[in-house]
């Protein structure tokens, strides 16, 4: 993959406000997101993280300014195009224990899209979720149902069906809330390298900064719906 | 004219059974109602302009189903139901009002049968090809985009954010919803259609918790429901949608009780552990 050009994402002036609430879960967000980075945004409960990478994805729209995802306006139905070059990891993840697709099949939901018609050959869909389930310690688990594993593991599925899609844009919202010390460095080193290998960005949601701090380029800190400042790391 | 009325009952009860499967799943069960009175609206409609009852049916549901499933992307889910609800009365309303308007030689006829409870003599053989057809369509629509309706069920929100278009799917689930509700209201009457949408996946729902399961479940019951309630009507001479609408209703009543006892059972073996 060649070295991608422009902005992955650029928020202008951008304020955005639930249905029936009175007042802005985000404002005045300037931010322009470039590709080969990593960034770490930060901040309490409540300081707008979450609202700003669903921002970003087009799933909320601003009631003022302009957000640009892959260079296309969010207010656009266009986006629905960009979000097929993006992942997301939501913080609300954990599914009940009757659930019973499998590890396997919930990582190949992933490629949902790609999978119609002329999309990509069950072979390479196969070695695909077996290195990314190597590379994050969840092989053993592929044929398990989803329902039966803890939060931490998961977890750990909905980061392999993320980076599965092989995305240039990575949304990850809290993404070590339930994950041990060990993988938590695991994954923070495997997204590092997925980032800078493919040329990618990842927006990562976290209140616990460690470890993934060691490995941010830029780190955002929030509050109160704005950016209160950002770091060059 | 009763081996048609077999294999439309069968086609409708599994078609409308596996068609509630989804809409339950989509969370979009309100707005099916709605859809399925918006038919009955127009059913009732050709009462008064002496126009075939399914085909008036048919360009009230496709009409309604189009314009509800734009407006619903633009709208909160809470929304959605409001207004779903306000049309399920009104709908309700423009079907009394149209058997009102209707003349007394259109109330000695098979139409108001059809609009009211159901006949079996309504159903010919051009309908059956026709919602056979529609199964047919519906059943390829899934296979075609089974991953993608998979990743919706599995989770929307998720779906959604890699590049699903959830709203494009939800539309063409209401417009399938709309289209067999027409033609299956020829057999079970406009006024008790969407209980052969709703009672089957509700059943299906208490007799197992695994999703692959409830959309197997689902459409059989559906099968099963219709099937019976046509036997009945056709011995007890009962009206064939009412006696659906019982059959179907004693299945979710049944399977209510059973997950109860389940459930029961279950927390006494847990107490015990």
């Amino acid at each position: 993959m060649g070295v991608i050009q422009g902005e992955a994402i650029r928020l202008s002036d951008v304020w955005v406000a639930y249905s029936g609430s009175g007042r802005p879960a985000i404002k005045e967000i300037n931010l322009k997101v470039d590709y080969n980075s990593l960034i770490l945004i930060t901040g309490p409960n409540g300081a707008g993280k979450t609202t700003l990478i669903e921002t970003c994805l087009g799933l909320l729209k601003p009631i003022r300014g302009e957000a640009f995802l892959l260079g296309i306006n969010t207010k656009s139905r266009k986006v629905i195009k960009a979000r097929r070059e993006c992942s997301y990891v939501p913080q609300d993840f954990m599914k009940p224990s009757y659930e019973s697709y499998t590890v396997r099949h919930v990582i190949k939901l992933g490629l949902a899209i790609n999978a119609c018609l002329f999309g990509l050959s069950e072979l390479k869909v196969k070695k695909r979720i077996l290195n990314i389930a190597r590379m994050l310690q969840i092989e053993d688990l592929l044929d398990r149902p989803i329902g039966t594993l803890s939060g931490g593991q998961q977890q750990k599925v909905y980061i392999a069906r993320a980076l599965v899609r092989e995305p240039k844009v990575l949304f990850l919202d809290e993404p070590f809330s339930s994950i041990d010390e060990e993988s938590r460095h695991v994954i923070a080193k495997v997204v590092h390298e997925y980032v800078h290998r493919k040329e990618a960005c990842a927006l990562v949601v976290s209140h616990d900064v460690d470890p993934i701090i060691d490995f941010s380029d830029i780190i955002i800190h929030m509050d109160n719906g704005k950016i209160t400042s950002i770091e060059v790391n | 004219m009763f081996e048609v009325a077999v294999i439309a009952s069968l086609l409708s009860g599994g078609l409308c059974g596996l068609l509630g499967y989804y809409a339950q799943r989509f969370n979009i069960v309100t707005l099916s109602f709605s859809v399925a009175h918006a038919a009955l609206a127009g059913a009732s409609l050709a009462l008064v302009i002496k126009s075939d009852v399914t085909y008036s049916a048919l360009m009230f549901a496709i009409f309604f189903a189009l314009g509800m499933g734009i407006i619903s992307t633009r709208i909160s889910p809470y929304e959605r139901e409001l207004i779903s609800m306000g049309f399920f009365s009104l709908f309700n309303a423009i079907a009394i009002f149209m058997v009102y308007m209707s003349t007394s030689y259109v109330l000695s006829t098979v139409s108001i049968s059809v609009v009211l409870w159901g006949s079996i003599l309504a159903i010919t053989k051009s309908k059956l090809i026709l919602l056979a057809g529609i199964t047919a369509i519906f059943m390829l629509y899934l296979f075609i985009f089974k991953p993608q309706i998979d990743s919706i069920l599995f989770d929307r929100k998720l779906a959604e954010a890699e590049g699903i278009d959830v709203d494009l799917h939800t539309i063409v689930l209401l417009l399938f919803i709309g289209i067999a509700i027409a033609f299956t209201l020829r057999l079970t009457g406009g006024f008790l259609v969407f209980t052969l949408l709703y009672n089957p996946v509700a059943s299906a729902m208490q007799l197992v918790r695994k999703a692959q399961w409830q959309q197997v479940l689902a459409p059989t019951i559906g099968m099963l429901a219709a099937l019976l309630g046509l036997t009945f009507s056709y011995i007890l001479d009962w009206p064939v949608g009412a006696t659906i609408a019982i059959i179907s209703s004693t299945i979710l009543m049944v399977a209510y009780i059973t997950r109860t006892i389940i459930n029961m059972k279950l927390s006494r073996a847990a107490r015990r552990a």
